[in-house]
C-alpha cells in the first residue's frame, strides 16, 4: 500500500502549529487566569458582611465564560495533538513522547479533574450559594488541577529549550533550570490575561448599554447627547433604572479587570528578566537570538507592548478617576503621560539595522555621533532595563493612586464616558498580541533545535512529506 | 529562728531596699498597665524579640570563653569546641540558631506593626527605632558570620565590605576603613570582631531601652480592629471610652477614635502568659535546633581557592540575587544605592511618606501595594537565589 504525501512544506506546517498553538494558550491561559480571578472574587463577596451581588455575579460569569471556552480550548487541543503533532509533526511527536511520557500522563489526569470539577460547580453554582466556603473550596481545587496542568506542559516546554544536558529522567525533566521561572511567570500572566479579557468584555458591554441609553434619549431633542449613564442620571432624564444598573455594573466589572490586568503585570518585568536570565545561564545561544539576534528587535516589541499596557492602563484610571472628579486624576494623567514617553524611549530601535548582527558587519557598532548605529543611551541591557525599571515604577504609582480613590470612595460607577471604553478595548488586545509575541520569541530563540542542542528540526524532517510504502513487499 | 520571724526579716530587707529604689513602684508600673484585649497573640513577637536579644547576648558570653579573633586561630578555636567540647558546640549552635530565629521574629514584628499601622502618630519614633534595631540586627548577623574565618566567613567578608565601594566619592575609603587595607585580612577580622561584640551591641541596647520606654509612654496600638465602634452613637462611645480608659491610655496625640482601645487587660497576667509562652516555644525550638543542626564550620579561609562558591546566609539571599540580577557596570551601583538605600530609607522615613489617619489595610492602599511588591519581590529573589545557588 502507498501512502500518498500530505501536504506542505517546513514553513506552512510551522505556521500551522504556530496558529493553533497560540490560540490554544490563550484559551487555556484565561481558563486558569479567570478561575484565580472568581476565587478572589468570591473571597472578597465572602469577606464583606453585608454581601455584595456583583461579586457573586462576576464569579459566575467567569465560569460561565470558562465552560464555553473549555469545549472550545479542548477541541483545539485535540486538533493540536492529532492533526498537526501526529499527521505533520508525527516523528517528532514520537519522540517527545518517549522523552516526557510520564509529565503527559500527569498532564492528562489533571483534566479529568477539571472536567469534573469545572462541570459540577457550573451545574450547582447557585445552589452552592448557600454554602459559598464549599463553592470557594471548589473553586480553589478546580484551579489547583488547572494550575498543575500548566505545570506539566510547562515541563514540556521549558525542557525543550533547556533540557540540562538532554538527561531525560523525570525529575531533571521536571527541575530543568528555566521550569520554575516559566511557570511564575505564566501564573502571574494567566491572571493579567484573564483581567484584560475581564476588562474587554465588560467595556464592551457597557459601551453597548450606553448606547442603548443614548438612543432612549433621541426622543429629547432639546437635550445634547450624553456621553455616559452617569451624566443622563445627573440631568434625571433617565428613567431606566435596569439599565443604569446594568451600566454600573459592567463599568465595575471593566476597571476590577483592567486593575488586575495592570496590577500583575507589574510583576512580570521581574520575572520575566529572570526567566531571561536563567536563559542566558544554561542556553546562552537562544538568550543571544533573543537579546541580539534575529529576534532582538521582536523583543523591543515586547517590551513596547508591555509598556503600553502600563500606559493604557494609567490614561483609563485616569479618564475614570476625572468622570468621578476624584482627588489626584491630574496626578494620573501625568502618570499616564510619562509613562508613553518610557514607552517611546523603549520602542525607539537601539539601533537603526535588523539585527546587532548587521550593525557589526557594517562596521558601525559605535555612538551615532562618532558615525555608528548606536544610540546614546548605551548597550542594549541597560538601555531595555532602564526603561523597564520606569515602566514598573510609574505603573506602581498609578495603580497606587487609581486604588487609593477606590478605597477612599471618591469612584462612582456609571460615570465614564463610552469613549473611555476603547481603552479596555485596547488593553485585552495589546495583552493578546503580547502573549502571541512572547510564543513567537520563546520557539524561534533555539532555531533551528526542537529541543535545544539534542533535535533539529532538519533531523526531524517531515514522514509524511513523501510517498511510502507500509506493509512491505506483496510477493 | 523561727519562720515567721525570718519572713519578717526578709520583708524588713525587701522594704529598706525598695525606700531607696522604688523597686514595688516599677514592678507595678511594669506588670499593671493596660494592653488592647483583641490580638495579644500578635503582640507577643515584640517581646520574643528581646528574649532572644538576650539569649543572643548570653550565648555570645559564652563564646567569647573560647574564641580568639586572629586570622591563625580563630578556626582553631572554634574547631575545637566541634571536635572535643559538645556543650561549647551546642552553644555555638544555640547563637546561630538563635540570630536565624531573630532575624525571622523581628521581621514578623515589623510585618505586624507595619500592617496594623502602628507606626502612625503619634508613635512614630517607635517605628523609627524599630528599624534602626531591625538594621542593627541584620548587621550582627552579617559581621558574626565572618568572624568563624573559614572560607564561608572569608567570602562574606570580602562581599560584604566590597558593598560599601560603591557609595560614590567615599567608598573606596570606607572599603579601606573596614578591611584594613586593600585586602580582607587579619585586621579586617579585628575590627569586625570589635564592631560585632562592641560597637553594634551597644547601639542595640541603646536603641532597645529608647524603643521600650516609647512603647511605655504611648501604649501599645494593638490594631484597627480594637478601635471598632459597636453603637449607634460613635462619637459618644469613644468618649466614654476615653473617660474611663487606663493608663496608659488616653494616648496623646491620636485622632480622637484611636485614643483608647475598647477593651483592655492587664499586662499581667494575660499578656505576659502569652509573651512567656511564645518565647518558651522559641526557645525550645533553638535548644532542639542547636543540638541536631549546630553551626557548621567550614574549612579554613584560603583566599587563594578558586574552586570555592561562596553562599550568603540564607536572609541575604535576596539581596545577594538582587546584585547577581542587575547588570554590572553603570547599572550594579544604582542597584546597590537608589534601589536597596532608598528601600531601607524609605523603611526607616515609612512614618513620613504616610500620614493618613487611616489605619485599615485597604484603606491605605498607597502603602500597601508597594509594600506587597517589596515583599514579593524578596521572596522570589530569594526562591530564584535557592535555585541558582542549589541547582533546584
Amino acid at each position: 500500500m502507498t501512502l500518498n504525501p500530505i501536504p506542505g512544506d517546513l514553513l506552512t506546517n510551522g505556521v500551522l502549529v504556530a496558529i493553533v498553538v497560540l490560540l490554544h494558550i490563550q484559551i487555556a491561559a484565561f481558563l486558569i487566569g479567570a478561575t484565580t480571578l472568581a476565587i478572589v472574587s468570591e473571597a472578597i463577596g465572602m469577606a464583606r458582611r453585608s454581601g455584595d451581588e456583583r461579586h457573586d455575579r462576576l464569579g459566575h460569569g467567569l465560569l460561565k465564560a470558562e465552560i464555553y471556552l473549555f469545549s472550545t480550548g479542548a477541541a483545539v487541543a485535540i486538533f493540536f495533538m492529532i492533526i498537526i503533532l501526529g499527521a505533520i509533526w508525527g516523528r517528532f511527536f514520537v519522540a517527545l513522547q518517549q522523552i516526557t511520557f510520564w509529565v503527559f500522563f500527569a498532564e492528562a489526569l489533571t483534566f479529568v479533574a477539571e472536567v469534573v470539577l469545572i462541570y459540577t460547580l457550573y451545574a450547582n453554582w447557585n445552589r452552592l450559594r448557600v454554602h459559598r466556603p464549599a463553592r470557594l473550596g471548589m473553586l480553589f481545587i478546580l484551579n489547583l488541577a488547572q494550575w498543575w496542568q500548566m505545570f506539566f506542559i510547562d515541563v514540556v516546554a521549558s525542557f525543550m529549550l533547556s533540557p540540562n544536558g538532554g538527561d531525560t529522567n523525570f525529575l531533571n525533566q521536571i527541575l530543568n533550570p528555566t521550569e520554575i521561572p516559566l511557570t511564575i511567570h505564566r501564573t502571574v500572566g494567566n491572571i493579567a490575561w484573564a483581567g484584560a479579557a475581564v476588562a474587554f468584555v465588560a467595556a464592551f458591554r457597557y459601551w453597548r448599554l450606553t448606547r442603548n441609553v443614548e438612543h432612549v434619549t433621541g426622543s429629547q431633542p432639546s437635550l445634547k447627547p450624553a456621553r455616559s449613564v452617569g451624566a443622563l442620571a445627573v440631568q434625571g432624564v433617565v428613567a431606566e433604572p435596569v439599565e443604569m444598573r446594568e451600566a454600573r455594573y459592567w463599568d465595575w466589572v471593566a476597571q476590577w479587570g483592567a486593575m488586575w490586568a495592570v496590577g500583575v503585570t507589574l510583576l512580570q518585568p521581574w520575572l520575566g528578566y529572570s526567566y531571561a536570565k536563567e536563559i542566558q545561564l544554561h542556553e546562552y545561544p537562544a538568550w543571544f537570538t533573543m537579546m541580539f539576534g534575529d529576534l532582538s528587535n521582536v523583543f523591543l516589541v515586547q517590551i513596547t507592548l508591555l509598556g503600553a499596557i502600563f500606559t493604557i492602563g494609567s490614561a483609563y484610571f485616569w479618564r475614570r478617576m476625572r468622570a468621578s472628579g476624584a482627588a489626584h486624576y491630574r496626578r494620573q494623567g501625568f502618570l499616564a503621560l510619562l509613562l508613553l514617553l518610557v514607552t517611546v524611549f523603549a520602542a525607539q530601535p537601539a539601533w537603526f539595522a535588523f539585527t546587532y548582527a548587521d550593525v557589526v558587519a557594517a562596521h558601525l557598532a559605535r555612538p551615532f555621533w562618532d558615525g555608528g548605529l548606536l544610540n546614546p543611551f548605551g548597550d542594549f541591557i541597560p538601555y531595555k532595563v532602564s526603561a523597564l525599571i520606569a515602566m514598573v515604577f510609574l505603573g506602581l504609582w498609578s495603580l497606587t493612586i487609581y486604588l487609593r480613590s477606590v478605597s477612599r470612595e471618591q469612584m462612582r460607577p456609571g460615570l465614564i464616558g463610552r469613549r473611555s471604553q476603547a481603552l479596555l478595548l485596547g488593553l485585552g488586545v495589546v495583552v493578546s498580541v503580547m502573549m502571541i509575541v512572547m510564543g513567537v520569541i520563546r520557539e524561534n530563540s533555539r532555531q533551528p533545535y526542537l529541543i535545544s542542542g539534542e533535535l533539529t528540526i532538519h533531523n526531524q524532517q517531515i514522514i509524511n512529506s513523501q510517498p511510502s510504502d507500509v506493509g512491505g513487499s506483496t510477493g | 529562728m523561727s519562720r515567721s520571724s525570718s519572713t519578717t526579716r526578709a520583708r524588713a530587707a525587701y522594704r529598706w531596699v525598695d525606700e531607696r529604689t522604688g523597686l514595688t513602684e516599677l514592678v507595678h508600673k511594669g506588670l499593671y498597665e493596660a494592653v488592647p484585649e483583641q490580638g495579644g497573640w500578635a503582640y507577643t513577637l515584640g517581646s520574643a524579640t528581646l528574649v532572644l536579644i538576650l539569649l543572643q547576648l548570653f550565648t555570645g558570653i559564652f563564646l567569647l570563653l573560647d574564641y580568639v579573633p586572629s586570622v591563625t586561630q580563630a578556626w582553631s578555636s572554634l574547631n575545637y569546641l566541634r571536635t572535643d567540647d559538645p556543650f561549647g558546640a551546642w552553644v555555638r549552635g544555640l547563637h546561630l540558631w538563635g540570630a536565624y530565629t531573630l532575624i525571622l521574629v523581628i521581621g514578623l514584628h515589623a510585618l505586624r506593626t507595619f500592617l496594623s499601622a502602628s507606626y502612625k502618630r503619634p508613635r512614630e519614633l517607635n517605628w523609627m527605632s524599630g528599624v534602626i534595631l531591625f538594621f542593627l540586627v541584620l548587621g550582627l548577623a552579617a559581621t558574626g558570620a565572618m568572624l568563624p574565618w573559614d572560607n564561608a566567613a572569608y567570602w562574606t567578608a570580602t562581599v560584604i565590605t566590597n558593598i560599601l565601594h560603591y557609595v560614590p566619592f567615599i567608598g573606596d575609603g570606607l572599603r579601606q576603613l573596614w578591611r584594613g587595607g586593600t585586602f580582607v585580612g587579619p585586621i579586617t577580622l579585628t575590627r569586625t570582631f570589635a564592631i560585632h561584640i562592641w560597637v553594634l551591641p551597644f547601639l542595640l541596647f541603646t536603641f532597645i531601652g529608647g524603643h521600650i520606654y516609647l512603647l511605655r509612654r504611648h501604649g501599645e496600638f494593638g490594631a484597627w480592629v480594637n478601635y471598632d465602634t459597636s453603637t449607634d452613637n460613635p462619637s459618644r462611645e469613644v468618649a466614654e471610652r476615653i473617660r474611663s480608659a487606663e493608663p496608659p491610655y488616653p494616648t496623646k496625640r491620636i485622632e480622637r477614635r484611636y485614643a483608647a482601645p475598647n477593651k483592655t487587660v492587664d499586662f499581667f497576667p494575660n499578656q505576659l502568659f502569652k509573651d512567656t509562652l511564645v518565647s518558651a516555644v522559641l526557645i525550645l525550638f533553638i535548644f532542639v535546633m542547636g543540638l541536631a543542626g549546630g553551626a557548621p564550620l567550614d574549612t579554613i579561609a584560603n583566599p587563594a581557592t578558586l574552586t570555592y562558591v561562596p553562599t550568603p546566609e540564607w536572609f541575604y539571599l535576596p539581596l545577594d540575587q538582587f546584585l547577581v540580577l542587575t547588570p554590572q557596570n553603570p547599572l550594579i551601583a544604582i542597584g546597590v544605592l537608589v534601589i536597596v538605600g532608598g528601600g531601607a530609607a524609605a523603611m526607616f522615613l515609612l512614618p513620613v511618606l504616610d500620614r493618613s489617619p487611616e489605619r485599615r489595610p485597604t484603606r491605605r492602599p498607597e502603602i500597601l501595594v508597594p509594600a506587597i511588591f517589596v515583599i514579593f519581590a524578596v521572596i522570589f529573589l530569594a526562591t530564584l537565589g535557592v535555585n541558582r545557588l542549589y541547582s533546584l
